[in-house]
């Protein structure tokens, strides 16, 4: 993989940062991705079955007041997120549909670490009230307590379960 | 100086045109995921081996580039730091939902933001790990009232690390700079240890890491500048701690019933 088109780390965080600026000094929050993604699969749920959704404990909050779940700025920010991120990969020749995985590892069992992955993912980032960017980063930026535990907390889960899934990676 | 930031908490501009800038905040966002190597799951992983400490350096780049940004800008007084949300802490849900999070990581490769980014420029995995995110946070909301109570618990309010430790906001920032421009050498030694690297470096290879390290070290002594200017000037003139944070979920302290 060609890797001279790529920032190096520092100013790839420093333009990241600004991203998170640029959220604090015009819309008085900060950036996020999980949001989004709950909450477009809260409208996916709600096509399919309305009133549940609609009472049920925690997504009814998406639809209060006859509110739209997908007219939100998390989903603004996640569309352009997504423009952004392929517009940087046109301009590199990074678009190609492959499965990126470790030497060792196999496709079949690659898509299913992913998708469980995934589960464990969507649903600790709902627990933490954000993810990586909405969580650690804007509550690191913030000097957040829970922020900065849930990051810590986030190596050292990643630390204990990497020694199981050391086959897919290395 | 007025304080005109948040634009759109002080009236600067409409809550359409807050939606609409969002993009370009996301389309920056994104391009610099991309340009992160944060789209490529291998990298992620090998984070966790220290492999690649390249993601640990990005994230504490990015924090204390925003965190500059954000206190600085309330230090110059054009930034109403009472109008920023800032979040509330739960600590063991979030302690918890952290281990969670770390297994996620390290077995599916991604986090929600860099699996948007990847699943866009055509790769398969992040776009499994994408369809599993749907699934875990429709089961954690669906089933919310087994762990709401959780959910809900060991409320802190807007809890800072410079209240937490009874340091100055300033000193804080300024220790944030150093641990993360300590902990990043220290990851990269770490790294070189574990995985050195086999053959020399190309001429050319040499020439690229220098140009690197000239760039990087500059970004870093501007850090560290603006963290000591914060750590010197008292905190206090841009934030009061004896009022709560107007833009609470909930009180800290509940009614009395």
């Amino acid at each position: 993989m060609k890797t001279g088109s790529r920032w190096p780390p520092v100013p790839a965080g420093v333009a990241i940062g600004i991203a998170m600026i640029m959220a604090f000094v015009i819309a008085g929050r900060g950036i996020g991705a999980s949001g989004s993604m709950t909450r477009f699969a809260a409208w996916v749920q709600h096509s399919l079955f309305p009133v549940a959704t609609e009472q049920g404990t925690y997504f009814s909050r998406y639809f209060a007041e006859g509110a739209h779940p997908l007219f939100d700025y998390s989903i603004v920010l996640a569309i352009g997120l997504m423009m952004g991120s392929f517009a940087a990969a046109l301009f590199s020749g990074g678009l190609s549909v492959e499965v990126l995985q470790g030497p060792r590892s196999r496709t079949p069992s690659r898509l299913v670490y992913s998708l469980i992955g995934g589960i464990l993912v969507g649903f600790a980032a709902r627990l933490a009230r954000g993810c990586t960017s909405g969580q650690a980063l804007v509550g690191g930026a913030e000097l957040s307590l829970g922020a900065w535990s849930f990051m810590m907390s986030i190596f050292v889960g990643g630390w204990m379960a990497a020694w199981f899934v050391r086959k897919q990676w290395i | 100086m007025d304080m005109i930031f948040p634009l759109v908490k002080t009236g600067a501009i409409s809550d359409s045109t807050n939606l609409w800038l969002a993009l370009p905040t996301g389309l920056l966002f994104g391009f610099a995921l991309f340009k992160a190597r944060f789209t490529d799951s291998r990298r992620i992983g090998w984070a966790f081996y220290f492999k690649d400490v390249g993601v640990p350096v990005v994230m504490f780049s990015a924090i204390v580039t925003a965190m500059l940004g954000l206190w600085g800008l309330s230090l110059v007084g054009v930034l109403d730091i009472s109008k920023v949300y800032l979040l509330p802490t739960y600590l063991w849900p979030m302690v918890v939902a952290g281990l969670i999070f770390g297994v996620g990581m390290v077995v599916g490769g991604y986090c929600p933001g860099t699996a948007l980014a990847s699943m866009v420029t055509g790769k398969i995995d992040a776009l499994v790990f994408v369809l599993g995110f749907f699934i875990g946070s429709l089961f954690f909301g669906d089933l919310f009232p087994v762990w709401g109570d959780f959910y809900n618990s060991d409320y802190r309010g807007v809890a800072r690390l410079d209240q937490a430790l009874e340091i100055d906001l300033g000193v804080a920032i300024l220790g944030v700079v150093l641990i993360a421009v300590g902990g990043s050498l220290g990851m990269r030694w770490v790294q070189k240890k574990v995985w050195p690297e086999d053959g020399r470096a190309s001429d050319e290879e040499i020439r690229t890491r220098l140009a690197t390290l000239k760039l990087q070290g500059a970004l870093i002594a501007v850090a560290l500048l603006i963290g000591t200017v914060l750590a010197v000037f008292s905190t206090e003139s841009f934030i009061d701690d004896r009022v709560e944070p107007p833009y609470y979920i909930v009180p800290k302290v509940a009614a009395q019933p």
